[in-house]
């Protein structure tokens, strides 16, 4: 790792990385911000499960029963079953899967690339910077859901194809928010240092600046992940989003939960709670995190 | 025409007129409920708006014909106020008499002289040879339509006369008695021949009980009671309101709440029908038979269904009754390709079920197919890998779920694909699958209409490319068979063989929870969703 | 002043110019067309008819051609016909655009009626019990999936009142009654979420203004603590929030569309859908720009606005 000039504020040192007592700055970050320790906890629960929702499932999710057809939860069925018999629990464990990998895939794709993009952007200025940034006011300007149901159209129901299609409204907006910070940065006295010293600007641009856009990275990241999860959820209940036999929370929440609604509340209470869960957790972390790591950022 | 056959043709006519066939007046008195009152007005469901207007010629959608219905009328038509759909209850509208000649040859329909287009022009057979000269694609026909689905409805007509403005016959190919069935359905209204076709993708010039007011896009369909209706006395209500409402939930909620008094045919399942009857008890629910039904379609044409091995082994993995319970949670009814007793004519009856793949003990049905599958050349180590296709609707991809899982149990390893609608039939009727959850609705419960379409070789609404020169052969035979009880029994050996054949293995037949507030009355619902809904005979009845 | 509008306005212009362009690619992007649809709703296919609609159509020629023929009729204002309808575009949308406006500004009312208190009361209680429940409160609203929302309401509402909003669209001149009615729940719906964002920022500015030496001073100086918050720190508090109120407003577009659907409004977010569903390009390009053109517009009043409000940022950037 670079040696870091000091009496500099780099935010990646508040959350206490690359220094020791890792642990204890963890520690002091539940104490000070409880809320988002909760939030950090929901997250974790939701990456277990996810992981290991082959241990955790109790039926085959995409296994079809008519004889347990809506049945109640119970011993048999933890959250009931749905009216092709296939276990709830299960396919809420396996739908953490899918929301986080689409959901992750899609923001990291997202973020990445916009991140690039803002960062080169920011970097370069001028012209370039110009005509970036008016490319990502046309991808912004296209209503996230609109681009991203016909992304999906357009490329088919898949899982990979629905990751690229939601990350593609990400894009503007993370290359928005890293520029910005590179804009903040780049007229730092380091950065000015290493450029006296002759280093070349890619290398300026990778090595120095970029880590300290991590803060708002993360910020942006777990921002966003929460309207992944909801927009891939919204695109499966239109019947565009991640097809079967993988269970998703939001085709789980389909026209027909709708339709067993009054007589099997279970088909539409869980997978609608597991959402909310998710999406609720990733906000309450990235909030956490946005106040600790750059209390400047909290207005943004 | 010789100077012979215009003699011989008065003759039979006249003859005709003598003897001609049930000459009832088509004002029927409704059922049940006391005596009908006049004016008020109904809110009747509407799943989704309207594809192409009113242009019923053009589509085979009960989203166009539904609302519809008020403004057309046909030749003949299914009784509105009775249930069953038989030869026996048809009625004329257009035609006050009709007679078969030749031995079933000819059709000669003798028209109303009182009816009059809702703008005022008047109706004569010039409108009936133009409809269906256009529908057939005549050589000399007046006038084209951009899509046509039914042309083969109506491939054995020769020529169709008008010999005066209220006389027109029908001269066939060969005998063929279904032909006037066909007429009867929905889908066979008369357009008027002084209008441009195209028109009625927009608006509706016709000659029923209601006019058209106002199309407002996405929201509603309008229409008020036509004063000038050939019916004296009808119809009974001042204006009819069909809305348009997509999202199931709400329509489901908009039905509860009263702010629709009439269900959409085939929309109302028996879950909903329960969850209604529980919430309104006085809600008058029918169940009904829809002519609808669920199969398999296949690519007969490549591998590894070309082999009729394989495409058995698929119609004995799944297990039927099971269907039936999970994905209809009971209401749908077993079957073969047509419609079976009571909701039917032609169907076979649940004796003879056990017999056919797939309905029998699904123990013994799963070895069967994993028997026809070794016989085959596939095996647990060799497994069948297929991708099956299916719309990107909640109800196909359920079927389709619950027949991979079933698929499953016997060895072969399916994927889902969901296709956007825009992609399904250009998909399925280029081949571009290999094996499909498919949903085929029936505008009549005729096997010429149903066989023609689906199984003849090179319809292109015979998605499987199924092509049997003995099922052809069939056809012809039960199309020309004029006792009815010969008839019967070909149409009987015909589905065996074509289950047997495996070529589009039906999995059931649909039912419906028809729904209606009680102060909604005169409104009987047919065993088939697209013949039924003229509201002319349709009554408010004060609370 | 003039030539900063006039700058936006020619930069807004360019970014529209290549915005024409994305929707217009990647709506041919999308497999199937009007026609497919079309032989779809008669369940069959047919080439040499499915042609004869192309030619009808225009959808034969080549694409860049077609790009050309759509600039051409936006220049002399014609907005092309919707396929599906066979009507001009603009006199279908042109009934769906008060709609929307109405709902989403309702929906903004809501959000900001709701989030700017519950921000503010927060920001005062910071780190209380009370700050922690309206957060989890605000945030819940903006976890929850739109679609979840409406349905749970429908659905609950007619499972106990046996009621729910009219499913016809009542114009407030019809009966101003049952259109409040009609519209008071979804522009709830949408305004909840909405305001999650709205609150936070309103807390986290507040929170910073309250911060500065400004307003230790006036505190010292002995002024109460109300007058202090409401004067100084909510009137520069004010600036983040009017620029995330005309952000809220273009990402508004996706709740609408579910909410127009769940509740039957016929409005322009929902018909968009429905527009893409069916392959109706004249109507989705031509809408997708209006939205664009108003998404746009408000930007730039919001940055006027922010710059009327806020003397040092007046000729920004």
């Amino acid at each position: 790792m670079a040696t870091r000039p000091l009496g500099v504020e780099v935010p990646g040192v508040a959350l206490g990385l690359r220094r020791p007592g890792a642990w204890g700055a963890l520690a002091r970050f539940c104490r000070k911000k409880p809320l988002g320790a909760i939030g950090g906890a929901i997250m974790l629960l939701i990456l277990l499960t996810a992981m290991f929702a082959n241990q955790l499932q109790t039926y085959d999710p995409i296994a079809t029963d008519a004889a347990q057809s809506l049945a109640r939860p119970g011993a048999e069925h933890w959250l009931g079953s749905d009216h092709l018999g296939r276990d709830i629990y299960s396919r809420i464990v396996h739908g953490a899967r899918v929301s986080l990998v689409v959901g992750l895939a899609s923001t990291l794709l997202g973020s990445v690339l916009g991140g690039i993009i803002g960062l080169l952007s920011g970097y370069v200025g001028g012209m370039t910077d110009l005509i970036t940034q008016r490319v990502m006011d046309i991808l912004q300007g296209l209503p996230l859901l609109v681009l991203a149901l016909v992304m999906s159209a357009a490329l088919g129901p898949s899982i990979p194809n629905v990751v690229i299609a939601i990350s593609i409204p990400i894009i503007p907006r993370a290359a928005r928010v890293i520029r910005a910070s590179v804009l903040s940065i780049r007229e730092m006295q380091y950065v000015e240092a290493a450029r006296a010293v002759g280093l070349r600007h890619l290398r300026i641009a990778f090595r120095h600046v970029l880590p300290n856009t991590i803060g708002p990275f993360i910020v942006l990241c777990t921002a966003q992940l929460g309207s992944a999860i909801l927009v891939e959820a919204a695109l499966s209940f239109l019947g565009l989003g991640v097809p079967e036999p993988y269970p998703s929370w939001g085709r789980m929440l389909s026209v027909s939960a709708a339709e067993y609604a009054q007589k099997a509340p279970w088909l539409v209470l869980f997978p609608g709670l597991a959402i909310s869960l998710a999406v609720f957790g990733s906000n309450l972390l990235g909030d956490a995190l946005r106040d600790t790591l750059d209390p400047r950022l909290r207005g943004a | 025409m010789t100077r012979f056959s215009r003699i011989a043709l008065a003759m039979s006519l006249g003859l005709a007129m003598v003897f001609a066939g049930p000459a009832l007046a088509p004002a029927q008195s409704p059922k049940s409920g006391g005596t009908p009152k006049y004016g008020g007005h109904l809110n009747i469901m509407q799943r989704e708006d309207l594809a192409q207007g009113f242009a019923v010629h053009e589509t085979s959608t009960i989203a166009t014909s539904w609302p519809s219905m008020p403004c057309f009328n046909n030749l003949v038509v299914f009784d509105q106020t009775k249930r069953a759909e038989t030869v026996d209850n048809l009625v004329g509208e257009l035609a006050e008499k009709w007679s078969w000649q030749d031995n079933y040859r000819n059709l000669v329909f003798f028209l109303r002289k009182d009816v009059k287009w809702h703008d005022g022009q008047p109706f004569t057979s010039k409108d009936v040879k133009f409809t269906f000269d256009m529908v057939r694609e005549a050589p000399n026909a007046p006038a084209k339509l951009r899509i046509n689905p039914r042309k083969d409805w109506y491939s054995n007509v020769e020529d169709i006369e008008t010999p005066d403005p209220y006389t027109v016959v029908f001269h066939l190919k060969r005998p063929q008695p279904g032909l006037l069935v066909m007429l009867a359905s929905g889908y066979s209204p008369i357009y008027a021949a002084h209008v441009n076709p195209a028109s009625y993708r927009t608006g509706c010039i016709g000659t029923g009980p209601f006019k058209l007011k106002e199309w407002r896009k996405g929201e509603f369909i309008d229409y008020v009671k036509n004063p000038d209706y050939f019916v004296k006395g009808r119809p009974y209500l001042d204006s009819l309101r069909y809305v348009v409402i997509k999202e199931r939930g709400t329509r489901t909620a908009a039905l509860q709440a009263g702010q629709l008094d009439v269900s959409f045919p085939g929309e109302t399942t028996k879950t909903a029908a329960e969850q209604l009857k529980k919430a309104v008890p006085g809600l008058v629910i029918t169940p009904v038979g829809t002519t609808v039904n669920d199969n398999i379609i296949m690519n007969t044409k490549k591998p590894p269904f070309d082999n009729p091995k394989v495409r058995l082994a698929v119609s004995y993995a799944i297990d039927r009754r099971a269907l039936i319970t999970t994905v209809h949670q009971g209401g749908a009814v077993p079957g073969a390709s047509m419609q079976p007793k009571p909701y039917g004519v032609w169907g076979l009856a649940e004796k003879d079920l056990p017999s056919l793949p797939g309905y029998g003990k699904p123990a013994d049905m799963k070895a069967q197919a994993r028997k026809l599958l070794k016989e085959a050349g596939f095996s647990p180590e060799n497994p069948l890998r297929v991708e099956m296709s299916t719309r990107a609707i909640a109800m196909y991809v359920d079927m389709a779920s619950f027949v991979i899982n079933e698929l499953k149990q016997v060895g072969i390893e399916a994927t889902l694909k969901q296709v956007e609608t825009a992609q399904w039939h250009p998909m399925a009727t280029r081949g571009e699958y290999q094996i499909g959850a498919n949903l085929t609705g029936l505008g009549v419960d005729e096997p010429d209409a149903n066989y023609n379409e689906n199984y003849a070789c090179g319809s292109p609404r015979n998605y499987s490319q199924y092509c049997s020169e003995e099922v052809m052969k069939m056809i012809e035979q039960q199309s020309q068979e004029l006792d009815v009880k010969k008839r019967l029994a070909l149409v009987a050996r015909l589905q065996k063989k074509v289950e047997d054949d495996a070529a589009r293995p039906v999995l059931d037949w649909r039912l419906d929870y028809f729904t209606m507030w009680p102060h909604v009355k005169g409104l009987v619902p047919h065993d088939n969703i697209y013949n039924f809904g003229r509201m002319a005979d349709v009554w408010r009845d004060r609370q | 002043m003039k030539t900063y509008i006039a700058q936006r306005l020619a930069v807004g212009l360019l970014t529209l110019f290549g915005m024409s362009i994305v929707i217009f690619g990647m709506l041919r992007l999308a497999p199937g067309d009007i026609v497919d649809i079309l032989f779809s709703t008669g369940g069959y296919v047919n080439p040499s008819e499915r042609q004869a609609i192309e030619r009808e159509l225009g959808l034969d020629r080549p694409v860049w051609e077609q790009y050309v023929e759509w600039m051409r009729q936006i220049a002399t204002g014609d907005l092309g016909k919707s396929y599906r309808y066979d009507l001009p575009a603009w006199d279908i949308i042109r009934p769906l655009l008060p709609v929307t406006l109405e709902l989403a500004a309702l929906s903004l009312i809501v959000a900001v009626a709701l989030g700017v208190p519950l921000g503010v009361i927060s920001a005062v209680r910071q780190d209380t019990g009370l700050d922690y429940v309206l957060r989890v409160f605000s945030l819940a609203g903006l976890s929850m999936p739109s679609f979840w929302l409406g349905m749970v309401i429908i659905l609950t509402l007619v499972a106990w009142l046996g009621w729910i909003p009219p499913v016809t669209y009542v114009t407030p001149r019809e009966n101003f009654g049952l259109h409040a009615v009609q519209f008071a729940l979804p522009a709830l719906a949408v305004g909840y979420r909405s305001s999650a964002l709205i609150m936070r920022i309103t807390r986290s500015s507040l929170l910073e203004v309250m911060r500065e030496d400004y307003i230790r001073t006036a505190r010292a100086k002995g002024q109460s603590g109300r007058v202090v918050i409401w004067r100084h720190a909510l009137q520069n508090a004010i600036l983040p929030v009017v620029t995330v109120i005309g952000i809220e407003f273009a990402f508004l577009i996706g709740g609408l569309v579910v909410t127009e659907t769940v509740f039957n409004l016929p409005g322009v977010a929902r018909f968009l859908v429905e527009a893409i569903l069916w392959r109706d390009y004249p109507i989705v390009q031509n809408l997708v720009m209006v939205i664009a053109i108003v998404v746009i517009l408000s930007n730039l009043v919001v940055d006027l606005l922010y710059g009327f409000l806020d003397p040092r940022v007046r000729y920004g950037h």
